[in-house]
């Protein structure tokens, strides 16, 4: 062939090529297309709480939780005239998302008198790719009140000694599609003090974790492992496992625990009992939370 | 014979100009919609991302399954977390082909477009009857079709069977621009 002709077929080789290609290759041109965005884990957990103490979720903006916690056990006598447990706590809550990433709540328990309140931000989000961060941080802040009377003189208490406070960073990692891990950092400042016990500050480390059975379904488990425990009368870290499943805008947790406080400070330093089946070491517990959505996202 | 060949450079040249154009939608807007008695779901997404080849009719269009804004945050969460399975399958596709096209026709036509719907992982052929709008400069397609839940091999637990329609309907507007590559 002529160096022309080899032109001419050049140039028809050229143009054939040119010519569009399949669908496939609009698919293609529409990936090149797409903006960069990073991508976040969504739903670590699926509640505020892993199971008595909190998660790193907070509540999208203008959500309103109704929270309502219940601990159930039965008192150490042989023989109990009460019908199914002998005793129940319950608190009673509502939490409020300020925004995508700031919570505050108010909420009162039975049992024990306690009244707290709490801010919850969270300041890091876990990304999905490669690129940020690997976890996500959360930080807590909560202040609660002890309304009870105090019959021994001794005890000072006045509404400053009544107050106790705990500090947490919740830091948890999306392992996987199915399984989340989170370690909380706890500072604990109590505010009265019994027995003379001469301690309070208090540290700990919660570790927490989830593991998806589900679409809806997940086991959990939690323990608070302390430093410096409380010594007089002494001290367990509070230990729980249970399931949590969510149905629609309601949200379910059932556990077994130790812990029959449902106030930070109190479950974390407070805990009398150890983890076993003997009475009132067992607490059936059972939470119930109602999102209420006040911002709707679409216009019409 | 060399300016042959430049003559057929030339026309070779500016009729693949005209002919293998393409446009392409950046902010095409696909929504969805659910409606039970028991509640009415609707989403929105602004994202989308189609293209069309028009010396061929072929279409195609891919959008992010997280880009979708619910009425209820919630649901939002739901829709990625249980149903779609957003982190396995990010993405929902269709390819397809506008059956006779053209792209010269001023005003509207409508047309048909076949071709395949992915979306969990799961392709579907369908067949949407499609307005398409020729004004000025800029083509814009629209139209909507109906989906079943089932088909693409998702899962809604018997207790909320009842929030979920069977079948979703689907909306889509897109406003093409010239594609430069």
């Amino acid at each position: 062939m002529s160096p022309i002709k080899n032109n001419i077929v050049l140039v028809i080789l050229l143009f054939l090529a040119g010519i569009s290609g399949s669908a496939q290759d609009l698919l293609q041109i529409l990936e090149e297309e797409r903006p960069e965005q990073l991508q976040y884990a969504e739903a670590t957990f699926k509640t505020t709480r892993i199971t008595f103490g909190h998660s790193v979720e907070t509540r999208k903006k203008g959500i309103l939780e109704v929270f309502v916690a219940n601990r159930f056990w039965d008192s150490p006598a042989p023989r109990s005239q009460s019908f199914v447990a002998d005793r129940l706590s319950t608190r009673f809550a509502l939490e409020y998302a300020l925004t995508d990433r700031l919570s505050a709540g108010l909420g009162g328990t039975t049992w024990d008198g306690l009244f707290d309140g709490f801010l919850k931000y969270r300041l890091i989000r876990q990304s999905a790719g490669k690129e940020g961060s690997p976890v996500g941080l959360t930080l807590f802040q909560n202040a609660s009140y002890y309304s009870k009377g105090e019959s021994d003189p001794a005890i000072a208490d006045a509404f400053s000694d009544r107050l106790s406070f705990t500090t947490q960073a919740l830091i948890a990692s999306k392992v996987n599609r199915n399984f989340s891990l989170q370690l909380a950092p706890t500072y604990v400042h109590k505010g009265l003090s019994y027995y003379g016990e001469p301690n309070k500050d208090h540290f700990a480390l919660g570790v927490g974790a989830r593991y998806k059975l589900g679409q809806h379904l997940s086991v959990v488990s939690e323990y608070y492992w302390l430093l410096n425990p409380v010594e007089s009368p002494s001290t367990y870290g509070p230990f729980s496992i249970g399931v949590n499943w969510e149905l629609g805008d309601v949200m379910l947790q059932f556990m077994l625990t130790n812990a029959v406080n449902m106030v930070e400070e109190a479950f974390i330093t407070g805990t009398r009992n150890n983890f076993n089946f003997r009475s009132p070491n067992l607490n059936f517990g059972f939470n119930f939370a109602y999102v209420i959505h006040f911002k709707r996202n679409l216009r019409n | 014979m060399n300016k042959f060949i430049i003559l057929v450079c030339f026309i070779l040249c500016t009729g693949y100009h005209v002919v293998a154009q393409k446009i392409i939608a950046r902010q095409g807007r696909v929504a969805f919609f659910s409606y039970t008695p028991v509640e009415n779901i609707k989403a929105e997404n602004n994202q989308v991302l189609s293209i069309i080849d028009l010396s061929n009719g072929s279409i195609a269009v891919s959008m992010l399954m997280n880009a979708f804004i619910f009425e209820k945050a919630l649901m939002r969460e739901h829709f990625n977390e249980s149903y779609v399975e957003s982190d396995l399958y990010p993405k929902a596709t269709f390819v397809g082909e506008i059956l006779d096209f053209d792209p010269l026709l001023r005003g509207e036509q409508t047309r048909i477009i076949k071709g395949n719907f992915t979306m969990h992982d799961v392709s579907t052929a369908l067949e949407i009857k499609t307005k398409i709008d020729y004004i000025d400069s800029s083509y814009e397609v629209s139209g909507s079709f109906e989906a079943m839940v089932n088909d693409y091999e998702i899962k809604i637990p018997p207790l909320l069977a009842g929030n979920i329609a069977k079948v979703i309907t689907v909306d889509f507007r897109f406003e093409y621009e010239p594609y430069q590559e």
